[in-house]
């Protein structure tokens, strides 16, 4: 029985004690290594204040009282999201005090050019998170009313129609390019850096089009942009009248799904503490709401599950990246 | 009518207790933040965004952005004293600033700065408030091609920034260019110049560069030279600025803070730009030139004032289309986000009580820094008179503080320590470290745009002549460059042919 340091109530004592020993019996990791004695670091491998650093700061802000110990976020933007994992990989402990996301660029760059890691076999995977909204705007003003609108004043247009995306080789990138090859038409990619500068760039009619994550809702609310469609399986709870991909007559689901993972031998107890406190995390109702607000939409998988899910999808980016002949050397 | 109503209700918002009290934290932590090199706004904002979570949104975002301004305010204090610039926004200060030090003008230096600033920041506000949706049209019309005219323009300004040979100017200059190369290219997203090493990948830090080039050297060059420190202490009695301090500094404010409040908007590194344009500006203009670089007032008073009315003016975008013009109010953005706030063009109607809230509290909270920093001089002054035995590893330790702080990363350390020397060695044949900085932060946008501006007009360079903004930005270039260029050349075929 693990001592208690503070003196019970008769009653609370049974209760707290009975949970001690079924939390016991349900991680074995707990009792022997006592983790964690220190705050863990969350690497989130995208700049400050963007709309996964958002989501991390309130993921991390609502599993800090399930883990019992404060969760840093730390910021390691770069190379497309694979700095920050790629650099935990090579230099960070396997003791859990140093988890990265990982971005869907960790399982596509491998298959596009020499990276000095290897996605299933240098991490230890530990909980899906979520996945992104992404999605195709045009100005207010502008005569394309739907994704159909777009494509075929593209078809008449050779190489007219330019769009943002907040950088080369993202996955709103390669989804454009993917569209465009299904499509048989020409657009020309235009690379920002973040949503900020593509929302100006489409907003003064720099560009025709702007294919980015969320950044663009509070314009398109507003009614100074026009969402033509959203690139996830199902429509989103905020824009239910916007169409998706697939409806819009392109079969492509891209939304980028995310999750937490740490360097490679994390011990299997540690995991277990990990995604429990995680899972609660995700589960609490001020996380669900920022994730809301962020239309990034929560889809929680468990170790097993994930781990299953990155092979696949490392599979996928494979053979997205040979159909699109995205390989640079 | 309707906006002094708003603005009254955003002052008993402001000045209630709690919200002052959330300000004068922010502001405080602002100017430590601003006066510890290397230590900016983005890390001491992402530390205390948790703790912003138990209070109310409009206490959160005052406090934040009081931390925001304030470092803008602080960041010229270490500038002036030891050459190391808090932020990059105070490269320039270092300049004229640390002259006006060493002669002993320290307390004329930070009290025009402090002045400087606190004009600025109160007329960005006032812009703020009346000229928002027209600012919004003009930096919205800021295609890729203006951008780049615009970072060509600044480019120019190296023209102005040498104490002595032009040509030394561009060598450092364009050393800076190819630094700035360093890492993956944002068009095509394949690395260059990174040697396999992660490190690279993402370009050197800016921090650890300025700080190395500036502070480091700064104190290698003192342990060489063995300066007399009497000289500098004996004449430091003087705080207040002479008549003549006032009259040469004046205008350099205002014309600084116009300058900071157009460019701010833009996003970008307004604040650094503005700082550099208002400095060459300065120089151009004035009558005696030749003062530049050996402690002249204006080159204090100007930059300082740019740096902290871009500071204001960049909320502008962020208020008001929920874009957020640099890495700082990105994170400003995130918190508002976490604490439920609309963002975007519906803030300032759905949220009427946290915008002229937080506004009003930029006014008290400019008034707080004021009040801070002046009797703070007197005790910054005297810094300087502690012994180069205790003062320098002092500064060198906070140094590797910052920069680590900044990255996480000891590989920085590196890149502090090489710039150090390196700039220490090339001072000695008159290479200054000012134009290099302006290049490394100046090119990678510059590249960045042009590559966009010619994707967009489809390979024609004509689009930068036909676009009427961007032709105004060439031309300007043009001239800054021939008024600039034209005299040195042929004092150089004078020179030339004396020797014949």
């Amino acid at each position: 029985m693990p001592k208690t340091i503070w003196t019970p109530t008769r009653r609370r004592f049974i209760a707290s004690s009975s949970t001690l020993a079924l939390a016991g019996l349900a991680a074995p990791g707990l009792a022997q290594s006592r983790f964690p004695n220190r705050p863990v670091t969350l690497i989130v491998p995208w700049t400050a204040g963007g709309s996964t650093d958002a989501g991390f700061r309130a993921l991390a802000e609502a599993t800090q009282k399930h883990l019992g110990e404060r969760i840093i976020v730390e910021n390691k933007p770069g190379a497309g999201g694979t700095l920050g994992p790629a650099q935990m990989a090579a230099s960070a402990r396997p003791d859990g005090y140093t988890l990265a996301q990982m971005p869907i660029t960790m399982f596509r760059l491998p298959h596009m050019t020499r990276v000095a890691f290897n996605p299933l076999t240098d991490f230890s995977y530990v909980i899906h998170v979520a996945g992104y909204c992404f999605g195709t705007t045009v100005r207010a003003d502008s005569p394309h009313k739907t994704m159909k609108d777009l494509i075929d004043f593209a078809r008449a247009n050779p190489d007219k129609v330019t769009y943002a995306t907040p950088g080369a080789g993202t996955s709103l990138h390669i989804t454009m390019m993917d569209i465009a090859a299904r499509q048989n038409i020409k657009w020309t990619h235009v690379p920002f850096r973040g949503a900020a500068e593509t929302n100006a760039a489409v907003l003064g009619g720099h560009v025709t089009a702007q294919a980015d994550s969320s950044g663009w809702a509070p314009l398109v609310n507003a009614g100074q942009l026009r969402l033509l469609a959203t690139w996830g399986k199902n429509r989103t709870k905020t824009w239910s009248s916007v169409p998706t991909l697939q409806e819009s007559g392109i079969d492509i689901v891209a939304n980028s799904p995310f999750g937490l993972a740490g360097p490679k031998g994390m011990d299997p107890g540690i995991v277990k503490v990990l995604h429990d406190a995680f899972k609660k995390g995700i589960e609490e109702p001020e996380h669900m709401r920022v994730m809301d607000q962020l239309d990034q939409e929560v889809d929680y998988m468990d170790t097993a599950t994930y781990e299953t899910f990155v092979k696949k999808m490392y599979e996928d980016m494979r053979e997205q990246v040979e159909r699109l002949n995205l390989r640079r050397s | 009518m309707d906006l002094l109503g708003q603005l009254g209700n955003g002052f008993l918002i402001a000045l209630s207790l709690d919200n002052l009290f959330y300000c004068f934290a922010g502001v405080l932590i602002g100017t430590l933040v601003g006066v510890l090199p290397g230590i900016g706004p983005i890390a001491a904002m992402s530390l205390l965004l948790p703790a912003t979570f138990a209070i109310p949104p409009t206490g959160a975002v005052i406090m934040l952005a009081g931390i925001y301004y304030g470092s803008m305010y602080g960041g010229s204090t270490t500038a002036i004293l030891v050459r190391i610039p808090g932020e990059a926004a105070s490269v320039v200060t270092c300049l004229d600033g640390h002259e006006m030090a060493k002669q002993g003008r320290a307390g004329a230096a930070l009290f025009v700065a402090a002045i400087g600033s606190f004009f600025a920041g109160t007329v960005a506000l006032v812009g703020l408030m009346l000229l928002a949706p027209v600012m919004i049209a003009a930096a919205l019309a800021f295609g890729p091609a203006e951008y780049c005219a615009l970072m060509l323009l600044g480019l120019c300004l190296i023209a102005y920034l040498s104490q002595a040979s032009v040509l030394k100017s561009l060598i450092m200059a364009g050393l800076g260019l190819v630094l700035g190369l360093i890492g993956i290219d944002s068009i095509n997203a394949l690395p260059r110049l990174t040697f396999d090493r992660l490190e690279l990948l993402d370009g050197i830090g800016l921090v650890p560069v300025v700080m190395g080039l500036f502070g480091i050297a700064e104190i290698l060059k003192n342990l060489e030279q063995g300066t007399d420190r009497t000289v500098v202490t004996a004449k430091i009695s003087r705080l207040w600025l002479t008549s003549a301090d006032w009259i040469a500094s004046r205008w350099a404010i205002v014309r600084g803070t116009l300058l900071g409040f157009v460019l701010g908007i833009l996003p970008g590194g307004g604040a650094v730009i503005s700082s550099f344009v208002s400095y060459a500006l300065e120089r151009r203009i004035s009558k005696t030139p030749e003062r530049f670089g050996k402690g002249a007032i204006e080159g204090v008073a100007g930059p300082e004032a740019a740096n902290n009315a871009a500071a204001g003016s960049a909320f502008i975008p962020l208020m008001t289309l929920g874009i957020p013009p640099n890495a700082v109010l990105a994170l400003l953005l995130g918190a508002l986000i976490i604490h439920n706030v609309p963002v975007g063009p519906t803030m300032i109607t759905q949220r009427p009580d946290l915008f002229w809230g937080v506004v009003a509290s930029m006014y008290v909270g400019n008034v707080m820094l004021l009040v801070l920093n002046l009797p703070l001089i007197g005790l910054w002054v005297r810094c300087l008179s502690v012994p180069y035995g205790i003062l320098f590893p002092m500064i060198l330790l906070l140094c590797c503080i910052g920069v680590y702080a900044s990255s996480g990363q000891i590989f920085d350390l590196y890149v502090m320590i090489s710039f150090g020397v390196f700039g220490w060695l090339v001072a000695r044949w008159g290479y200054e470290p000012a134009p290099l900085v302006l290049g490394f932060v100046l090119g990678p946008m510059f590249e960045n745009n042009l590559r966009k501006a010619l994707i967009l007009s489809r390979g024609s360079w004509m689009t930068f002549i036909e676009r009427p903004l961007s032709a105004v930005f060439v031309v300007a270039s043009v001239l800054i460059l021939a008024t600039a260029l034209v005299p040195w050349i042929n004092a150089k075929r004078k020179e030339m042919a004396t020797e014949e």
